[in-house]
């Protein structure tokens, strides 16, 4: 078996949460505002982003918790996948 | 943007979380079609935006599946070094292909996916649900992280999650049980299709004014989803998912050869 142990999947379910909330109140903000104040849009946007940066944040607390198991090829593994990820990140505003 | 065009919006995201959430199924395979045919937006901008709305699904329904242990970290993780790569590389092509041959390209899946989705509907009429999940040990990764870069490349290229991709190579080639595969997929998509989505944002092709609502409604749709899942036969959504999928992809090719997404 190699799934992970109980209280590893309650950080990483909280973390998925606490993005997932923060992005759909900002958005909803930002929709309701926007009727009202040009600057609203700039509110939907943020919890656009917030919605973006969650998965990179999910595979950095991941990358945490391996090592705090230290299950070292685990948490190499998650730098990798943020390596790759980063990487878009920087070609996207470059391209 | 007008008042009713913003709610129609909201309700797509709806119906696409929703759908999403009951089905198993990412519900980005409907809101792509729909946004290119209905509300004109060019294949790219049609993409980026429906990119967000994966994201959407696979955040607010993971948390649960994390939460109720059902979901593979490790192997997700590894499975996540390919379809990454897949996704960096399939975004930064996308570009550069015209939007009829996009247009061809998501009709094929569309079609593809109401197949898969056939299938799964009929496998499922007498399925019990595994309420204990047995032992096993991830085998044949090779295989699993061949699949894997094809369907991150798909992702990046398409904006769709790839699950109808993974979920069958993990479940006969990887040995891995059904509900930990569909978990650990879904876990997956946030991941890959944020890789992409980072691309498309660079580079302008995401719509902050056309996501925003839509995100919205997939956030209420697949929360509200996942909260009745219990209770819902997936059959009965299935079975309407392809019925949209099918008059998707009929208006895509009608329109495809009428001339349109120039």
């Amino acid at each position: 078996m190699s799934r992970q142990d109980v209280a590893a999947d309650r950080v990483l379910s909280r973390t998925l949460k606490l993005g997932a909330y923060t992005a759909f109140v900002l958005i909803l903000a930002g929709l309701a505002l926007h009727h009202f104040a040009a600057w609203g849009g700039k509110v939907a946007a943020a919890g656009l982003l917030v919605l973006l940066a969650t998965p990179a944040l999910r595979i950095i607390v991941a990358c945490i918790q391996f090592l705090h198991e230290r299950d070292f090829k685990y948490a190499l593994v998650s730098f990798g996948v943020l390596a790759i990820v980063a990487l878009a990140y920087v070609l996207g505003l470059h391209t | 943007m007008t008042l009713a065009a913003m709610l129609l919006l909201v309700a797509i995201g709806f119906c696409a979380g929703g759908f999403g959430a009951l089905a198993g199924v990412g519900g980005g395979i409907i809101v792509t079609p729909l946004l290119a045919i209905y509300f004109g937006l060019p294949m790219h901008q049609a993409i980026g935006v429906t990119l967000l709305c994966v994201i959407a699904t696979s955040t607010a329904t993971s948390s649960m599946y994390v939460e109720r242990h059902v979901t593979d970290v490790r192997l997700g993780m590894t499975l996540e070094l390919a379809t990454t790569v897949g996704a960096l590389i399939a975004a930064l092509v996308a570009h550069h292909i015209n939007r009829r041959t996009l247009a061809v390209l998501f009709a094929c899946f569309l079609l593809y996916s109401a197949g898969s989705m056939i299938k799964k509907a009929w496998d499922s009429r007498n399925e019990k649900r595994e309420e204990i999940i047995p032992d096993y040990t991830p085998q044949n990764y090779p295989m699993g992280m061949a699949a894997s870069l094809i369907a991150g490349g798909f992702s990046g290229l398409l904006g769709i999650g790839g699950g109808p991709i993974k979920v069958p190579v993990m479940l006969l080639f990887m040995k891995v049980p059904l509900r930990v595969a569909a978990a650990t997929s879904n876990f997956m998509i946030g991941v890959t299709a944020a890789t992409s989505a980072y691309v498309y944002w660079g580079r302008g092709d995401v719509r902050v004014d056309i996501a925003a609502p839509l995100v919205a409604g997939v956030f209420a749709g697949s929360l509200l989803g996942a909260r009745i899942s219990p209770k819902i036969r997936p059959v009965y959504i299935l079975m309407l998912l392809v019925t949209i999928a099918g008059w998707l992809a009929a208006q895509m090719i009608y329109k495809l050869f009428a001339g349109g997404f120039q």
